[in-house]
């Protein structure tokens, strides 16, 4: 995790918001550094983590994973994180074999206009029959609140699924574990575009970013400087509070730059990189 | 215009907030919710967006006791095997028997959260229907709707707004918690007022007006010509008093001096010759 991702957000790996819903997004650029800070910050915060990883394998998770000092291999043996590897799984709806015994969770690549009620039937029978933050079986450890990530929402459109259909499944995921659970939910989604004033036609990723951030609570988003390319900062961050925040502002807004190292990321005010002052 | 509007609509009344994905419209919607609950009317919400708790966040006293929340939030699908209420139970036969539920002298105010998600699974004709007999058909006083602007074609926005008896369409301000209300409101008679005003949301939802938009920008021109004066606190003078000046001009200068004294040479020295002819 990034410690100055951390203080910005106000968050520790003791101490963090629950029922929270992070919506992670970016335009032209790549948030995904920002699904790795998120997943090994739950993982130290001894929280149960699903983690519905659909555009890389585990391995990928894995390796970056082990650069910020979380082993996902180790969590997944524990019991702390449940990994829904997409790829993988999506093997199996595309070309069935006669042994297959796996979810179909991913079974709406046979059929996306049917949705992704099974890919929340996946996600909440295993959230709810963990007990989700509840004593598990005799021996076994005891976790914290549940938390999903999706990696990410933006490849459900790529495959055929409705915008309506993907906001539903978050909506319901949304509901059981931030509200029913009082978990987290964290999701990215990635623009190719540039923001446009459409007339709401627009069946792509616009809409499914305006319908998410209208239900999420904490916004990050991604872009790459205005000036262009920059060796030494790779882009902006702005970062959203929707929700009443302590001192009784509702809606806040703070914009910072970032680079990303191989072991972690540095977030600073704009102007203030080390390489310029 | 917009504290008229908070102290009641008239009966037969619908109004709707307007918002968009960088200004959420919900907190005043608790703001009419918590006018119409001190005006010790009962109040239905038909909760689709979120969750009971996160409604009443912040609603406190006595008068929460009028208001009764409709749980369409946790399966508004019918996704589970015991859905408390459904989108497609938006009728008029379901919702007048959903307000009848509670007895209460005067007819209710029904608050639906929001009207953006029942748009997206029911066709708007058969919205606007709904809507339009409800309107008439006095089981509910008025009518308060929530409608993300940016979710649906403008055709859609303009064709539920056109029902509306008021309109508040909220925009942001780009400093502080501030936003600015922008009121179309039409009369029985059909006279169409509109106005704009810049107003604040208190911790205990009462909504404080600022002035118009216009004014806003004297009000900030002002206070920076106030703050400094850059002729104070120097450490020269920039004038002259009268005695002052007298004395510089009585001064003569060292090089007049000069050629008085050595009479007909160059004031610099003989050798420097300053008159090129």
């Amino acid at each position: 995790m990034y410690t100055e991702l951390n203080s910005i957000l106000n968050t520790t790996p003791d101490s963090f918001t629950q029922g929270e819903f992070v919506l992670l997004s970016d335009r032209k650029s790549d948030a995904s550094f920002l699904i790795h800070h998120f997943l090994s910050l739950y993982l130290r915060a001894r929280c149960k983590v699903w983690f519905l990883g659909l555009v890389q394998s585990f391995n990928h998770y894995s390796a970056i994973s082990q650069r910020l000092g979380v082993s996902l291999v180790q969590a997944k043996e524990k019991g702390q994180l449940v990994f829904l590897e997409g790829l993988n799984e999506s093997l199996s709806v595309l070309i069935p074999q006669e042994t297959d015994t796996t979810s179909q969770a991913m079974g709406f690549l046979s059929d996306p206009a049917v949705g992704l009620k099974s890919l929340y039937e996946f996600v909440r029978s295993s959230v709810t029959s963990s007990g989700g933050g509840e004593e598990e079986a005799d021996g076994a450890e005891e976790w914290g609140p549940p938390v999903l990530l999706v990696d990410d929402l933006s490849v459900l459109l790529s495959l055929g699924v409705s915008v309506g259909a993907v906001l539903d499944f978050s909506h319901y995921c949304r509901a059981t574990v931030c509200s029913q659970l009082q978990g987290n939910v964290v999701m990215l989604v990635r623009c190719d575009g540039e923001e446009e004033e459409d007339d709401g036609d627009d069946e792509g990723s616009e809409r499914l970013l305006k319908g998410l951030t209208h239900q999420c609570s904490l916004t990050l988003h991604v872009q790459g400087l205005p000036t262009g390319f920059c060796r030494d900062i790779h882009g902006q961050v702005e970062v959203c509070w929707r929700r009443r925040q302590g001192d009784g502002q509702y809606t806040q807004k703070k914009l910072f730059q970032y680079k990303v190292h191989d072991k972690g990321a540095s977030f600073f005010a704009p102007g203030t990189s080390s390489a310029v002052l | 215009m917009l504290p008229e509007l908070l102290q009641g609509t008239d009966a037969g009344g619908f109004l709707i907030i307007q918002d968009s994905a960088s200004y959420s419209g919900r907190h005043l919607l608790k703001s009419f919710i918590n006018s119409a609950l001190d005006r010790e009317e009962a109040v239905h919400v038909l909760g689709f967006e979120v969750s009971e708790e996160e409604l009443k966040d912040g609603l406190k006293g006595s008068p929460i006791q009028r208001l009764h929340f409709h749980n369409a939030y946790t399966d508004p699908l019918g996704w589970t095997d015991h859905p408390a209420f459904t989108v497609h139970q938006f009728c008029l036969e379901e919702l007048t028997r959903l307000v009848k539920q509670t007895s209460h002298p005067k007819p209710a105010t029904l608050v639906i959260d929001s009207l953006s998600w029942i748009l997206r699974h029911l066709s708007p004709p058969d919205v606007c229907k709904t809507l339009q007999q409800l309107r008439k058909g006095g089981a509910v006083r008025a009518i308060i709707g929530l409608l993300h602007a940016d979710m649906h074609q403008s055709g859609t926005v303009g064709s539920v707004c056109h029902l509306a008896t008021s309109v508040i369409t909220v925009v942001p301000v780009v400093k502080g918690d501030k936003a600015v209300a922008k009121i179309t409101k039409r009369s029985k008679s059909g006279k169409v007022m509109q106005d704009e005003e810049i107003f604040s949301i208190k911790d205990d939802f009462t909504v404080i007006v600022q002035g118009k938009p216009s004014q806003l920008g004297h009000k900030q021109a002002d206070p920076k010509e106030q703050e400094t004066d850059p002729t104070a606190n120097l450490t020269f003078n920039l004038r002259l008093s009268d005695t002052e000046r007298e004395a510089k001009e009585k001064l003569a200068l060292p090089i007049c001096v000069q050629q008085r004294e050595e009479n007909g040479s160059a004031p610099l020295g003989p050798r420097f010759r300053t008159n090129f002819v």
